[in-house]
Formats: C-alpha cells, structure tokens, sequence
C-alpha cells in the first residue's frame, strides 16, 4: 500500500511540478539570444621600415664577426665554412682547424636567402639584386657589383616600380606589434598565404678542390637554390630556372628564364646536367650543351613533398618530407635511375622519419633525417641500404661531405664530423 | 555515567546525520549564440543542513567540445520539502578534441584549458525519501584558449627549417551561455 502510494504521489508531484521545471527552459530557449561569444585573435603585425636602396646597397660588405643566429645555407670552399643568417648576411668561417673553426667576419647582406662560391667569387642575393662579392680574403669581401631585380619573386619588398636604386624602396627592418581583433572561427580550417620567395631555403656549394679557392668551381649540396655549372651561375625561384654568364666572374651576365614547374625547390648540378627539385617531381636539364638555355632532359614525378636531391652517374637521390610547407604526407628517400633521363624509373624508396638534406661521398650516403638525427648509409647496393652508423643526439638539417669530414647544420648549431674511417665515425667540433 | 554515555551517544547519532552525501547528476541544455548543444554533469559532496558543496565533473558539446571540473556549492531555501535553491559553480575546463571542431591554425594547433563558471537557481522537488528531481536555469561561462601558427606557405624547404618561425597567435573564446539543466538527486 505504501509503495502504490508513493507512486501515485511521485507521479502526481512530477506532472503538478511540471511547470517548475518547463519555465526555465522556455526562459533558457528565449533569452539565449541576449548572451553573445566573445571571440578574439591575438597575432602580431609586422609594419617594414624601408630604406632607399642605393643607400641599402652601401651597407653590403663585411664586418666584424657576430654570434650566429638562426642558420641558414651553408657554403664550404677551401678552408672556409660561409653560413648564412636568413635575410641578414653570412658568417665566414675559418675552418683551417676543423677541431677549432673560428668565426672571423660578417658579411652583412640584408634580404639574402642563398649563396654560391665560384673560385674568388661569391654570389649572394639580397632581396631583388644579385651581388657579386671578391672573397679573395674571405674575412673581408668587397661587394663588387649590384645586379638589380634579378629575383623579381623577391619583388614583394619593393614598394615601388623599379626606375633606378635612388627610387626603390627596400625592406630593411619589421616594427612588431601585437594586435587583437573580433574573431569568427574558420569552419575550413587554418588560413596560410602564399607569398614568393624562399625564407628558408638552404643550400650548400661544395669545392671538389678544397685546397685552393682561386679558380675552383663550387659544387652546391642537396638544398641549393643557386648551381655553377663551368661559367654559369643557374638559380632557381618559386617556378623559374635563370641563367647567368659568369665568364666574367665579378660581372654576371643575365641570359635567360623559364618555367620548369610551381614551388621549385632546389637544384644539384652534376656533370653538366641540373637535376631540379619541385614539389611534385624532379626535371632533369642538359646545360652543358646549351648553357644559356639548359634544354630539358626529362622529368620523374613523385609523391607531393619537399624534395633535394643529390645524384651519381647512375642515380638521383631525392628525400621527400611531409613539411607543411610543401603540402607533403611521405618521408621518404626516393632512389631513381637516371641512366636514361627520358625513361626515368623509382628503383626504391625507403620510409624515413623526417628527411632533409643529403649528401653523397663515394658509396656513402649520408642524409640529415630531423630529429632523428644524421644517418649514414653504405648505398652500394641501392636495392638494400645499409645503415653504418645513425648519429641521434642533433636536430640534422643539411650536409656537407668533403674530404672525410661531414659539416652538419643542425638546428642548434654547425657540427663537424671525421668519418674517414667509417668504423669510427666521431665528432671533431661544434660552432 | 549512563545518562553521560547515553547523551554522547544520542550526540553521536546526531553528529553523523550533519553531513550527507549527495549526487546530483544533469543533463542540460546549453544556449548561446552558437547552435544549442548538450551538456552532462555529475556533481558529488556534502549536504550540511540547507547547505551543499561538492566537486563536479561533466561534458559540454557548446563549440569546443571540453570537460568541465569545478566546485559546486549550494543554498536551499524553504522550510517544505520542495525547495528553491541557488548555486555557483567554479573551476576550469579542458578542451577535448574532436573532428568536427575545425582547427584554426595550420601548424602547432594546441588548446590551453580556461575558466569554467557558473551561477543560477532552481527547484528541488522530493520524489521520496532518497530521490529528488532538480531543474535549474543558471549563467554559464567557460574559457578556451587556441593557440598555433598561422603558415606562411613559403617555397620549399621553407619556414621553419633554420629561420625563425612565423609568430604564434591565439584566439580566446569567451562562451557566454544560458543552461536549462534537469537531473537526479539522490
């Protein structure tokens, strides 16, 4: 009896307390709209500061040596070790002693992003102009000549037409300042740009004869954007390919461009034929028998991704990486044979963690793999790599072989390793 | 000594009925300005005569899907047994990741948990001796912080290789909402 009672008491108190508890949902549903989200995005605002650029031009040229910040591309010839500093300048390296390299001087190059060394020569780009610099004492380079608007993608820091350096307007500095504003959620996702230019790009040129500067033709690495092939300069932008007479070694002679294909990213010279990195493939160009105009050879596409390349007689090695700049999902190192470049062929890939740069020396191929650090691998058999030695404890960006010792940028510093004995590969210095 | 004993004893008895455990557990419904989204609570403390405080935990769908922790605290007023309470709760909440919450930054996309908040009344009907069902209307306030990069899509082997990388931004979400919530006490 007590339990139907309650029952029906229960029953009766939920429907007679109904209105208790509809009213304020009904208040809830009707007042929603007075309440409001108050969304906001906090980012920073960078305003340039420009300068005229016949006087940008004056500050070009050496100056005492200075801490290294952020490492950018990286330039071995002779004794040397030139390091750039994204669109500040390069530091030059006495490298006599690779146990104890010594930093020597800067060259303050404002807007530089890539560099190459031909003999006595360096060419280094400063926003839109190609300067030429004397290295003959590299500790103090003398910029000889200003080919302007040379790099139009780098074009966006001019604020005006171009007419002549006393009426150009260049970037020369940020003013940042924090800013928050009314925000509504994207539904799509993050927002990015596109803006021209290689920030980031690196590169390294190689001397293959490491005992002399004058003379020598450099040999840039696995993230060049700037190649020297006998006497011409070749570099590359976001889709072009440019060709400069350099016969005249301190006055470059601008030839020609062309398309090779959107978001170009390196390129490697090797016996007179340019092996080009895109995001969607590799194009192979002859540029011996036509050197103004590099005819094309072939191409081999691949998975989308960020994609230096190194090559042999027989085959180009290519690291693809999943970086978001390059829209990628793959960590990969491609091996293509390459004997016939019109019938270009994937011989295997092997999966990586997140490869960068590479490097080639004999059958030793060396590959900077992120955070997993530099690995070394016995690639005389390209159909089974075989890891001789993985070096963990650096963030390995880019490499450089020459003579037995690997220069390494990493993320935190330049390291310097002996493997000339590959059963005893140690480190020798780290700058 | 009897009479001692049997008055300690009788304070004894009275002292364990002072404080009580209780579990309130809801459902709501959240409004705002966005679309109108659910949330679960379940609240569990103490009730010391018209006083109640206890540590809650729940979900809410509002936006950004998170996990609400907070301490509850509660007045009732009334002498009947249905009774008119007040409540307010405070305490932090954390973003919980789901697939249709699009991120907002291209690279490093990560959330930091914010306040959680809350103040409202609402109505205590007895069922029975165990059982009472509650509904309230409250004020309800959580914050989320997004933070990340937004990429610049540079040329290859671009940011942020060697270089600094673009900045890091934020986006604070302040949510201001109404709830109807409805649930068990027990």
């Amino acid at each position: 009896m007590v339990k139907s009672t309650c029952k029906t008491n229960c029953m009766e108190k939920i429907f007679l307390s109904f209105k208790k508890i509809i009213v304020p949902a009904l208040v809830a549903a009707l007042f929603s709209g007075c309440v409001k989200d108050k969304i906001t995005h906090t980012y920073q605002v960078r305003t340039p500061v420009y300068q005229v650029l016949s006087k940008f031009r004056e500050q070009i040229k050496s100056m005492p040596a200075s801490n290294i910040g952020s490492r950018g591309k990286m330039t071995v010839a002779g004794n040397y070790i030139f390091i750039s500093e994204l669109y500040k300048g390069i530091h030059v390296i006495d490298n006599s002693n690779p146990a104890s390299p010594k930093n020597v001087s800067f060259i303050n190059v404002p807007g530089n992003e890539d560099m190459s060394i031909v003999g006595n020569t360096l060419y280094a780009d400063a926003y839109s102009d190609l300067v030429t610099f004397d290295i003959t004492d590299p500790a103090n380079a003398v910029a000889k000549n200003f080919a302007a608007n040379v790099f139009p993608d780098h074009a966006i820091y001019y604020a005006g037409l171009y007419t002549s350096p006393d009426s150009i307007n260049v970037v020369v500095d940020w003013i940042v300042h924090d800013t928050t504003v009314d925000y509504v959620p994207n539904q799509g996702g993050g927002i990015y740009f596109y803006p021209p230019g290689c920030p980031n790009c690196m590169t390294i040129a190689q001397n293959m004869n490491a005992s002399t500067l004058p003379g020598a033709a450099g040999t840039n690495g696995s993230l060049s954007r700037f190649a020297t092939v006998n006497n011409y300069l070749y570099t590359v932008s976001y889709s072009q390919l440019s060709s400069f007479d350099i016969t005249n070694r301190l006055a470059p002679v601008y030839k020609t461009n062309f398309t090779v294909d959107w978001h170009v990213e390196t390129i490697f010279p090797f016996k007179g034929r340019l092996f080009v990195g895109t995001n969607n493939g590799m194009y192979m160009y002859d540029a011996e028998a036509s050197p103004s105009n590099p005819t094309p050879l072939g191409e081999f596409t691949h998975v989308r991704g960020c994609d230096p390349v190194v090559a042999d007689d027989n085959y180009a090695y290519v690291t693809i990486n999943d970086s978001s700049a390059c829209l990628g999902f793959n960590n990969e190192l491609q091996i293509i044979n390459v004997q016939n470049f019109t019938n270009s062929f994937l011989v295997k890939s092997y999966q990586l963690t997140h490869p960068i740069g590479l490097s080639k020396d004999g059958n030793n191929l060396f590959i900077c793999d992120g955070s997993d650090g530099l690995k070394i691998f016995n690639a005389a058999d390209v159909n089974n790599l075989q890891l001789i030695k993985q070096i963990k404890d650096i963030n390995a960006v880019d490499i450089i072989t020459i003579n037995g010792l690997a220069i390494v940028v990493a993320t935190d510093g330049v390291y310097q390793y002996d493997y000339s004995d590959l059963n005893n590969i140690h480190p020798v210095s780290k700058l | 000594m009897a009479i001692v004993s049997a008055h300690c004893f009788g304070q004894q008895k009275n002292q364990s009925r002072r404080f009580q455990f209780h579990s309130i557990n809801n459902f709501g419904l959240i409004n705002g300005q966005a679309d109108p989204a659910l949330q679960i609570q379940t609240i569990n403390g103490l009730q010391h005569k018209s006083w109640f405080g206890g540590i809650g935990l729940g979900l809410d769908y509002y936006r950004l899907r998170s996990i609400p922790l907070f301490v509850d605290v509660r007045k009732e007023f009334g002498k009947t047994k249905d009774r008119f309470f007040l409540f307010a709760d405070a305490g932090t909440n954390f973003y919980w990741k789901r697939d249709k919450d699009a991120k907002q930054f291209y690279e490093e996309d990560k959330f930091k948990n914010g306040f959680y908040g809350e103040v409202g009344a609402g109505y205590k009907i007895k069922l029975n001796q165990k059982f009472s069902l509650i509904s309230s209307l409250s004020f309800n306030y959580k914050k989320l912080i997004e933070k990340g990069r937004n990429y610049f899509y540079c040329d290859p082997m671009a940011c942020p290789i060697t270089s600094l990388p673009p900045p890091e931004e934020k986006i604070d979400y302040n949510l201001n909402r109404l709830v109807f919530k409805a649930g068990i006490e027990f």
